[in-house]
């Protein structure tokens, strides 16, 4: 009663918006997993979900950003790993009692996607009401409460409408917190500020806009390209249900597209707000992280600084000063060193003498030398870095052991537990992880391997041989991720794609490497064959299935119809595919040895009972050629089977599946080959078409 | 079990007045003066008060300099929210003292020889118990309410001692305190105010408007032509976020340029501040808000600068002529007394 009485004020005091008619609380789900391997060798070992940045794990960032939003109640889903993330989150303050933001952690194997987590989010019926959507590893300070209260407003002047909304920071082109491979570019109405189209850039240079959108009623639009998408949305419960409703959908670029093409059937729009200031940003690749990380030490994203400590971890705290250096408890700084400017230091770190500290952040419990350079370096917990080591914009992952003389150039990653050294230099953009590469391809099944698998893993480098010495020094443990030889281009995709650098992106190594993208995405090869083939076995499925649970006719169209839109098939491809698969029916069931008469008695039977489906396809004369097309090709390759194709024609003349007329025509006209003209000989075909213009002139004679 | 029911509460509220304050200052936490968060802090140590365990003023004190703690480290530049504590552990201290019968002055009254022989007032001397004491601390802690209540209104009651007609007055930045001053002087008579904008952020237009609806004659101007227009200036007014031990100023960011200006023309400066805002602290600290800024359009250029936007200005007390606070006016010489008078010694570093 007493508690209940503490929200109630507190949401007072969140301001109007949020209370209006509803006194729901306002829910979010969080996805603590990125479903790609972007930052791969490295959320091997842990999560992204938990990497730090800025000493604080990322999920912590995204977790205060909603519990300072206003957000009651959170549902964190997580796959990867996910009795990590969720020992850590019940250590975290998140899961005390007196939080203000109820955690559920949720966790399952089978996720493969955000589409994934929103179909259980609907299966389990877990939201009630407009929702906040976001990673586990987005940082921000938005307010969406004004956001949320737009979204509402839309929602109660046109029921049901708008299903999402989705917020943009406006952040010109060249802005460092953009990231290359999320440039979207965004049509939108002006007035109501629905999104009409949106894309992903990928480094086009020309983008083409379906002139529809431009029909739509309304007369201002803007075309922007000075927006930095947050990935934070806020949905209605719907989207859980589309999800659902289209088990293709696997991103939210998949649902965005889905709703803005199908927007005239289902009637769904998507909406977006745009916001100045405040802060948000997607921790998506290691470039990111960079410019993430940086943002956060020059408090771009306050008021979640450095020292604020908001994990409220006990003893953590840091002490700001000058120039953006802050330094926690219990680091000592030897003589002569220097923090330049933007250096953030976690506690009990002790740094030895003479060393330039510019720009970087530096975790707890870490052991430096003398004369360390660091620029832009990232250094988390417990690394152990000895004298004359210059390191820039590297990334070193917990426990790492670099030793005397060693350089890092630019873009390097030493993932965890990876020891270097002592004189040598990396070169660039150098990945060295203690899990072999080759290893990686053999579980690459069973992604979700557990400690075991680790374990098992770990016997297997033993039996790999040792560490060669040129790459990662005399005393190095650890294996080089970076693709050394041309072959395996897959690495090479693997260790830019970490830092994200795919600046001209030829379009089908990008989405390979990232998140299976939607139908557009040109790398998937639909060869048409292959769908006409798949789409024939359906058919002969459907029938067949038909047979046998006595399915009546109408169905059986229904059926067939839908195929046909499943697989993209023409009519008149629907005509010749099931006019084949009819003929060839008894072929399939009984063997291709069957009698001529034997083929005949069957087949007769079932054109008769699938005469309804023909006449549905083959009304206009076109229609009938085609038929009559499919008919004669059948035949062609069942020599032996002439005898039954004058039986089997008169039964189709007869059924009314085909006319008279066209019958003739195509006897007339449609010999193309040496072949047709040989099966136009056949007897019995030939007295069928005489019959046939005997009795059309005596009906014409009967007219007169 | 009610008692745990009530302790769950009492650390929830706790817990949700901290986030309040570490979001507090930015567009995401409710935003409010310091005057509301002196009044919050209080009702919060009234609560904790009346709903902790505690068997005697010791414990007591012991509790609310925990929690004290971890209020002030939520955000140290509140500093309303520890002088608020101090007050509350001094107003425990007068009341254990007046409980135990001996006299308020004799403890007060710190004299040298009185340091030399009693060794120290040391916390063994509040284990004694006494039935009354919680009435008797809630009962203050009332007063210093209905104190906090009272403060802008007997400030601006002293409006009309200090502004005289066709006077041309200097304010910067917004401050809730001289807003009421000057519109409450605005009743009877008539003057001039131009208000220095106090960019980045602006908070000199909010002031400006809601002057002007008073029926003020106001002026904006920039913070650069504070200088040029200080001549014509009779007094300069400002607020002030904190004011130090010293009788100096930490105040928003401009004062330090608006005092030299002021300092230079022999314009008097009053700085109308409450009584609440009287910090022992002297050291001065550097806070930097870079959430909204004006730069964030200009990409490719915020990539390659360092952005500093600094909040506070200190402001030596040299330059200050009066302090207008809601028991009176004070000289910036004699804050040390006040802050004796408030606060207890052993109270400064909590």
């Amino acid at each position: 009663m007493a508690s209940k009485g503490g929200k109630q004020s507190r949401s007072d005091r969140k301001g109007a918006g949020e209370q209006e008619e509803e006194e729901q609380p306002l829910q979010a789900v969080l996805v603590a997993d990125s479903f790609n391997r972007r930052f791969f060798p490295v959320t091997k070992d842990q999560p992204r979900a938990l990497l730090p940045l800025g000493n604080v794990s990322m999920i912590d960032h995204t977790l205060e950003f909603l519990t300072s939003t206003g957000v009651q109640e959170t549902f964190v889903f997580c796959c990867w790993m996910a009795s990590k993330i969720k020992e850590h989150l019940l250590n975290s303050k998140w899961c005390r009692p007196t939080s203000p933001n109820t955690v559920h952690i949720i966790t399952s194997e089978l996720y493969r996607s955000l589409g994934d987590v929103l179909r259980d989010v609907d299966a389990k019926s877990l939201v009630r009401s407009d929702f906040v959507l976001v990673y586990g590893d987005v940082v921000s300070n938005f307010d969406v409460s004004q956001a949320l209260q737009e979204h509402r407003h839309r929602r109660k002047m046109e029921k049901n409408i708008s299903v999402m909304t989705m917020i943009f920071k406006e952040s010109s082109p060249g802005h460092r917190s953009r990231c290359e491979e999320d440039d979207v570019i965004v049509a939108v109405d002006s007035k109501s500020q629905r999104v009409l189209h949106y894309q992903k850039t990928h480094g086009l240079k020309k983008l083409q806009f379906p002139m529809n959108i431009f029909h739509s009623g309304s007369d201002e639009f803007e075309i922007r390209h000075d927006l930095l998408d947050c990935h934070i949305s806020i949905c209605s419960p719907q989207v859980a249900e589309l999800f659902t409703d289209n088990f293709d959908y696997q991103t939210r670029n998949d649902f965005v597209r889905g709703i803005l093409v199908n927007e005239e059937i289902l009637g769904n729009q998507i909406h977006m707000h745009v916001t100045k200031d405040g802060y948000g940003a997607r921790v998506s690749n290691l470039l990111m992280y960079d410019s993430v990380s940086s943002d956060f030490v020059r408090r771009w994203v306050y008021p979640l600084t450095p020292e604020s400590n908001f994990a409220d971890h006990k003893g953590r705290s840091c002490t700001y000063s000058r120039h953006n250096v802050y330094r926690g408890s219990g680091v000592s700084l030897g003589h002569g060193s220097q923090m330049e400017e933007n250096v953030l230091i976690g506690c009990d770190t002790s740094i030895g003498a003479n060393c330039h500290i510019s720009n970087s952040v530096i975790g707890n419990n870490c052991t430096i030398g003398d004369n360390v350079i660091l620029d832009h370096a990232y250094i988390w917990n417990n690394v152990h870095i000895a004298s004359n080591v210059t390191i820039s914009q590297s990334v070193v992952c917990d426990k790492t052991v670099i030793k005397e003389d060693v350089k890092l150039n630019k873009q390097c990653v030493l993932a965890f537990n990876v020891v270097i050294g002592p004189n040598i230099s990396l070169p660039e953009g150098t990945v060295v992880s203690m899990h072999h590469p080759e290893e990686e391809e053999d579980d690459d099944d069973e992604f979700l391997s557990d400690d075991a698998e680790v374990g098992h893993s770990k016997d297997k480098n033993k039996q790999k041989g040792a560490y060669r010495v040129s790459e990662v020094g005399q005393e190095g443990k650890g294996y080089i991720w970076k693709a050394s030889s041309l072959d395996d281009t897959e690495d090479e995709e693997l260790s830019q794609c970490l830092w994200g650098l795919v600046l001209n992106p030829d379009p089908e190594s990008e989405s390979e490497a990232s998140e299976p993208d939607g139908p557009d995405d040109p790398v998937i090869p639909s060869p048409e064959m292959d769908d006409v083939k798949v789409f024939q076995m359906e058919v002969l499925g459907t029938l067949q299935r038909g047979l046998e649970e006595n399915i009546g006719c109408d169905n059986l169209v229904l059926e067939i119809n839908s195929l046909k839109y499943a697989y993209n098939i023409t009519l008149k491809e629907v005509m010749q595919i099931l006019t084949r698969v009819v003929l060839d029916y008894p072929f399939q069931q009984q063997g291709s040895q069957l009698t001529t008469s034997q083929y005949v008695a069957l087949l007769l039977p079932l054109l008769k009972k699938w005469a309804p489906v023909f006449k549905n396809y083959v009304k206009r004369a076109q229609d009938h050629l085609d038929c009559l097309c499919a008919f004669e090709e059948h035949f062609l390759e069942q020599e032996s089977h002439w005898a039954a194709m004058v039986k089997v024609l008169m039964n189709m003349y007869q059924l009314e599946i085909l006319e008279e007329e066209i019958i003739l025509r195509w006897f007339s006209q449609g010999a193309t080959t040496d072949k047709s003209r040989a099966l136009r000989k056949n007897q019995g075909l030939q007295k069928f078409i005489q019959w046939l213009e005997e009795a059309e002139e005596s009906s014409e004679e009967d007219g007169e | 079990m009610p008692g745990s029911d009530k302790e769950t509460d009492l650390t929830e509220r706790i817990e949700a007045f901290l986030s309040d304050l570490k979001r507090g200052g930015s567009g995401t936490g409710p935003l409010r003066g310091s005057a509301e968060t002196a009044r919050e802090t209080t009702a919060l140590l009234r609560r904790i008060t009346a709903q902790a365990r505690w068997s005697s003023a010791g414990d007591l004190m012991e509790i609310i300099r925990k929690e004290g703690r971890r209020m002030t480290a939520a955000q140290p530049s509140e500093t309303t929210v520890g002088n608020m504590i101090r007050r509350v552990l001094k107003i425990i201290r007068e009341e254990y003292a007046r409980s135990r019968g001996s006299s308020e002055e004799t403890d007060q009254q710190e004299s040298l020889h009185k340091l030399l022989t009693s060794g120290g007032l040391s916390e063994e001397n509040f284990r004694q118990h006494f039935a009354a004491l919680k009435a008797n601390v809630i009962e203050a802690i009332n007063e210093l309410l209905t104190e906090l209540e009272g403060t802008t209104d007997n400030i601006a009651m002293q409006a009309l001692e200090h502004i005289h007609s066709n006077e041309v007055i200097m304010t910067i930045g917004r401050s809730r305190t001289v807003e009421a001053f000057l519109k409450d002087a605005a009743r009877k008579r008539k003057f001039h105010v131009i208000v220095a904008e106090c960019a980045p952020f602006c908070q000199g237009h909010e002031m400006a408007t809601s002057l002007s609806k008073a029926g003020i004659e106001t002026t904006v101007i920039t913070d650069a032509a504070i200088f040029a227009v200080m001549s014509r200036v009779n007094k300069v007014i400002i607020g002030t976020q904190t004011v130090l031990a010293n009788g100096g100023l930490r105040a928003v960011n401009g004062t330090h340029t608006l005092a030299l200006a002021a300092k230079h023309h022999s314009t008097p400066l009053i700085v109308c501040a409450p009584m609440f805002k009287l910090s022992p602290q002297v050291r001065r600290e550097y806070t930097i808000n870079n959430s909204n800024n004006h730069f964030v359009s200009s990409g490719e250029i915020l990539s390659k600068v360092n952005v500093h936007c600094p909040v506070f200005d200190y402001v030596p007390p040299e330059l200050i002529t009066l302090f207008i606070s809601n028991i009176g006016g004070h000289a910036p010489s004699y804050i040390y007394r006040l802050m004796s008078e408030l606060y207890h010694p052993e109270d400064h570093e909590l």
